[in-house]
């Protein structure tokens, strides 16, 4: 089962994605990830295992002093309380700082789910996950499968996470701060909201564990440097006129 | 009918025997029991000396009778001085005397002679109308005529505010709070199950003081007695922060009075007096005497798991999981996912340098 890319004479790719070794020409490094979208990736990255960490041991709190003793000596509990809050605001900022660069950025920090193509191309990259024939194109950047994945988890779960956290940081004071309006979004009562911050902070972990795989994955099939472009922003990719934002299909069957 | 000339709650007072001295000092312990700072006391004081007591209707549904229970072991103001001196009790089906048709006459007297004016208080759900009749009329009848000419209603325990124990899932009687059955008129909910004893007096206490609805957050209960939240009051919070918890009923984390968190204190999401206010007159409350809090004036807590265990809700559902457990499966499951995608990954992508290979490329 030959699978080649008949109508694009530049490069040819087969069906896992690897480029293969006869068109692997004009290879060079193209600039993906700016700085301030690699500063993001890290202080995000960052900020979740801190807030992952500390947020179970603030569900379960699975160690404790040993010895009996009186509240006076350990402050454990606080700490990591002190931790996940102060994670939290900067997971915070730096979020709202890249959903600004969602429209300031190069052309790989602006998802368009707008467009039709976005979803057409979804369904195609879904295909070539699945090993079926597909019409996916490639670019530097993310598919628009990935892109999808990105604004469910780290844009909507991020959103309902920050509204749910500080739901929850504010809850004593609410004397003071309109903020108590949100749990209507939530289920309304105070354990509703906790739950949903508990069950959606699950949802990281997943994504954690696919993001990795995934990064891994195209850094071995393509060669192209996706593990180390988070560091550097460039990538080794196939360079040609941009006259088409650096988009071909890819992994096409022709017969 | 009896047309007597109405007194005033001090007039009462006095009739009983009450001292000037005794009564200011009651007026002080009920400001004070209210949240009101000392100097409003005089407030409190003038109220009593001006204000005829308030006539009380008391309906009662599908209900223990726990919050009747609780209401009449109140201390501070004494049950009796609630019912004696400040409202007048024209209808309960716990405490009255009479019975049958005298105490429904006196009820619809009450509608006659009061309209506006009487305060209504609701203890326990509204079922469907087949479940529950009074006097041979459904309780949603009942409810819906003494609320017509009511001046606001107080919804006394869980089950009159958000339908409680026979509301919790799979609900068999169709049971409603009051709130779904009176719409047109100020609703004050004192949930709990049952509310602590001095909260149900001080509401009445705060409505015949100042003539209105107490001050509500956004659940309609009075902030006076649920603004704050059980765990930011509690006296074991020392030992939550200190990461000191009890594992068990019989360790000794229990012995020394640890934070009952690990063994499903609902108290960091619980809104209720307990921690100020106590029990029995100021003795205890439940965390105090070792018990984790369940959560009991909170909506729906009997839906929200299991008492004594950490759990988190599946918004839309009843099912409660162990989200930890849950998401190290899922988490698990997410890892078997990749590894078998990397592995069809590897085999196709040998197949193909195999197939390279053979034509020679």
């Amino acid at each position: 089962m030959e699978i080649s890319n008949t109508g694009n004479p530049g490069a040819t790719y087969n069906s896992s994605g690897a480029i293969s070794s006869k068109s692997k020409k004009n290879l060079g490094r193209v600039y993906v990830w700016e700085a301030p979208v690699r500063i993001f990736h890290w202080i995000n990255a960052i900020s979740i295992v801190l807030l992952m960490l500390t947020g179970i041991y603030i569900g379960n709190p699975f160690f404790s002093p040993t010895v009996p003793e009186e509240a006076y000596y350990s402050n454990i509990m606080n700490w990591v309380r002190y931790i996940h809050f102060f994670a939290a605001f900067a997971f915070t900022g730096n979020l709202i700082f890249r959903f600004y660069w969602a429209f300031k950025g190069n052309q790989y920090a602006r998802p368009n789910p707008l467009k039709k193509n976005f979803w057409k191309q979804v369904v195609e990259a879904t295909k070539y996950y699945l090993f079926l024939p597909n019409k996916k194109e490639h670019s530097p950047g993310h598919n628009k499968l990935a892109e999808l994945t990105y604004l469910i988890f780290i844009g909507l779960g991020s959103i309902i996470m920050v509204l749910t956290g500080f739901y929850l940081y504010l809850e004593p004071q609410f004397a003071s701060v309109p903020f108590e309006k949100v749990a209507f979004l939530f289920g309304g009562d105070s354990f509703s909201v906790r739950s949903f911050h508990h069950i959606v902070a699950w949802f990281f972990v997943v994504f954690i564990v696919i993001h990795l795989y995934m990064v891994i994955r195209d850094d071995w099939l393509n060669r192209n440097g996706t593990l180390s472009s988070i560091f550097t922003g460039y990538k080794i990719e196939e360079k040609h006129d941009h006259n088409d934002a650096g988009q071909k299909p890819e992994g096409e069957k022709s017969e | 009918m009896l047309e007597t000339k109405q007194k005033t709650i001090y007039e009462e007072a006095l009739s009983r025997g009450i001292s000037r001295r005794d009564f200011l000092k009651m007026c002080t312990a009920l400001a004070a029991t209210m949240g009101l700072s000392f100097k409003n006391s005089d407030k409190v004081v003038h109220a009593m000396e001006t204000n005829k007591r308030v006539p009380v209707i008391w309906l009662e549904f599908q209900s223990c009778s726990g919050c009747s229970e609780s209401f009449i072991r109140s201390t501070h103001p004494k049950a009796e001085s609630v019912l004696l001196d400040m409202i007048s009790l024209e209808y309960s089906e716990v405490l009255s005397a009479a019975a049958g048709h005298q105490v429904e006459e006196a009820k619809h007297n009450t509608f006659k002679q009061y309209p506006g004016e009487y305060v209504l208080v609701v203890e326990g759900s509204i079922p469907g109308d087949e479940f529950t009749t009074v006097s041979g009329k459904p309780a949603r009848a009942v409810l819906e005529e003494a609320a017509k000419n009511c001046k606001f209603v107080i919804t006394y325990g869980s089950c009159a505010s958000w339908g409680g124990l026979p509301a919790a899932k799979p609900n068999p009687t169709g049971a409603v709070p009051v709130t779904d059955v009176v719409k047109d008129k100020p609703v004050v909910l004192v949930p709990g199950c049952p509310p602590i004893a001095e909260v149900m007096t001080g509401v009445i206490a705060h409505v015949i003081t100042f003539g209105a609805v107490p001050e509500l957050d956004r659940f309609g209960r009075p902030k006076a007695f649920y603004r704050h939240r059980i765990h930011d009051k509690c006296n074991r919070r020392a030992y939550f922060d200190s990461g000191l918890f009890a594992e068990s009923f019989d360790d000794v984390g229990a012995k020394q009075g640890y934070c009952l968190y690990k063994l499903g204190c609902a108290g960091p999401t619980t809104y209720s007096a307990c921690p100020e206010m106590r029990w029995n007159g100021g003795t205890s409350y439940p965390i105090q005497s070792g018990n984790p809090c369940i959560g009991c004036t909170e909506k729906n807590f009997w839906d929200n798991g299991p008492f004594f265990a950490r759990r988190a809700k599946i918004m839309g559902t009843q099912t409660t999981i162990n989200p930890d457990k849950v998401g190290l499966a899922v988490a698990g499951a997410a890892v078997a996912g990749v590894a078998a995608h990397a592995g069809i990954t590897a085999a196709m992508k040998k197949k193909e340098k195999n197939g390279s290979e053979e034509r020679g490329e």
